[in-house]
């Protein structure tokens, strides 16, 4: 049995998350990123860019987001190799899509794709597991 | 002869420490990761509820594997001081900072991350003290991409927490390149930041 009873192949359903300005800025400063190209559209432009655009650690963070959405709370992420295409800017839509790649078991390897009208922002490969210890009744102190 | 001289001097920093190893100015904690979350919109409950967390097994919440990076960052004053000194031409007695400078005098000033290897050998918790160290791993020659002439820069940086058990091992990659297509020479871009 594969973790997650899946097999290669298995399809994540899509997820997407519409990009405004305000959620740009939030998630560069959530992670104490204050470099201006995130947050300063003058700036931007200045550095050869149209607009601010999402942070490389935010896109990870959004990976994050779609990984365990599918894969639950009892899962855990523990490799991601991501690689950036065209730039994520405010009123972009970013689809997610993923595809089950490598069904090993005791974990799973999903190839990810985040995609906006311009083309593919993120490609990623995700490996996660299920954690160690799956609920076993501890959460009311019912063992030591 | 320029260009010369400047893989020469660029092929210098290749292997050496970026830095000194940067430890996080505070613990994890949650309300970070709350803050991360909230600016996400994620909803896995494992970063914002124990008992949702100790129902999968862990001891309480734990950190989302790509807020790594986020414990050890410089902080929005010293990001400012760094800018400063960058604009005054200050160099700070670092290799990443002497290599950042060779870069803009090059005409490589702007920058974009491109991407991110990591791997996550535990949860990150509140309490862990991460500290990383960094390193510079590769140096690329020029490659004409997208956004212009640019440099691809490779970091190595090893997280761990204050008992040094590794908490992730991550190769970071960007591009340092000319703004506006980088179609000029270098002399021409010189002294611009």
């Amino acid at each position: 049995m594969n973790a997650f009873g899946v097999s290669t192949g298995t399809e994540l359903p899509p997820l997407d998350i519409a990009l405004d300005r305000t959620m740009i800025v939030a998630a560069a400063i959530a992670s104490q990123d204050f470099e201006d190209v995130h947050h300063d559209p003058g700036k931007a432009r200045e550095r050869g860019t149209p607009d601010i655009f999402l942070s490389i650690n935010s896109t990870n963070g959004l990976l994050n987001r779609y990984v365990t959405d599918w894969a639950g709370p009892g899962s855990r992420i523990t490799a991601t190799s991501l690689r950036l295409g065209v730039p994520a800017f405010p009123g972009d839509t970013l689809r997610f899509t993923g595809t089950v790649g490598e069904a090993a078991p005791g974990e799973v390897t999903l190839s990810i794709t985040g995609s906006n009208a311009r083309g593919a922002h993120v490609t990623a490969t995700v490996t996660v597991a299920p954690t160690a210890e799956p609920d076993t009744g501890a959460r009311r102190g019912e063992t030591t | 002869m320029a260009a010369e001289s400047l893989e020469a001097r660029l092929a210098a920093f290749v292997g050496i420490e970026a830095e000194p190893p940067r430890t996080a100015r505070y613990a994890v904690n949650e309300a970070m990761i709350r803050n991360w979350v909230e600016a996400h919109d994620d909803a896995n409950p494992v970063y914002v509820d124990r008992a949702a967390a100790e129902e999968t097994g862990r001891p309480g919440i734990v950190c989302p594997p790509a807020m790594i990076s986020t414990w050890v960052m410089a902080g929005y004053r010293r990001h400012r001081e760094i800018h400063r000194m960058r604009a005054e031409g200050v160099v700070e007695d670092f290799a990443y900072s002497r290599l950042s400078r060779l870069l803009d005098e090059a005409g490589y000033t702007s920058v974009v991350a491109t991407n991110v290897d990591q791997t996550y050998p535990r949860d990150v918790r509140p309490g862990d003290r991460v500290t990383a160290h960094i390193t510079i791993e590769a140096i690329s020659g020029v490659k004409n991409t997208a956004l212009g002439q640019g440099r691809f820069l490779t970091l190595r940086k090893r997280y761990h927490d204050a008992d040094g058990e590794l908490l992730a091992d991550e190769r970071f990659r960007l591009l340092r390149f000319k703004p506006g297509g980088g179609a000029e020479d270098d002399e021409e871009r010189e002294g611009r930041a």
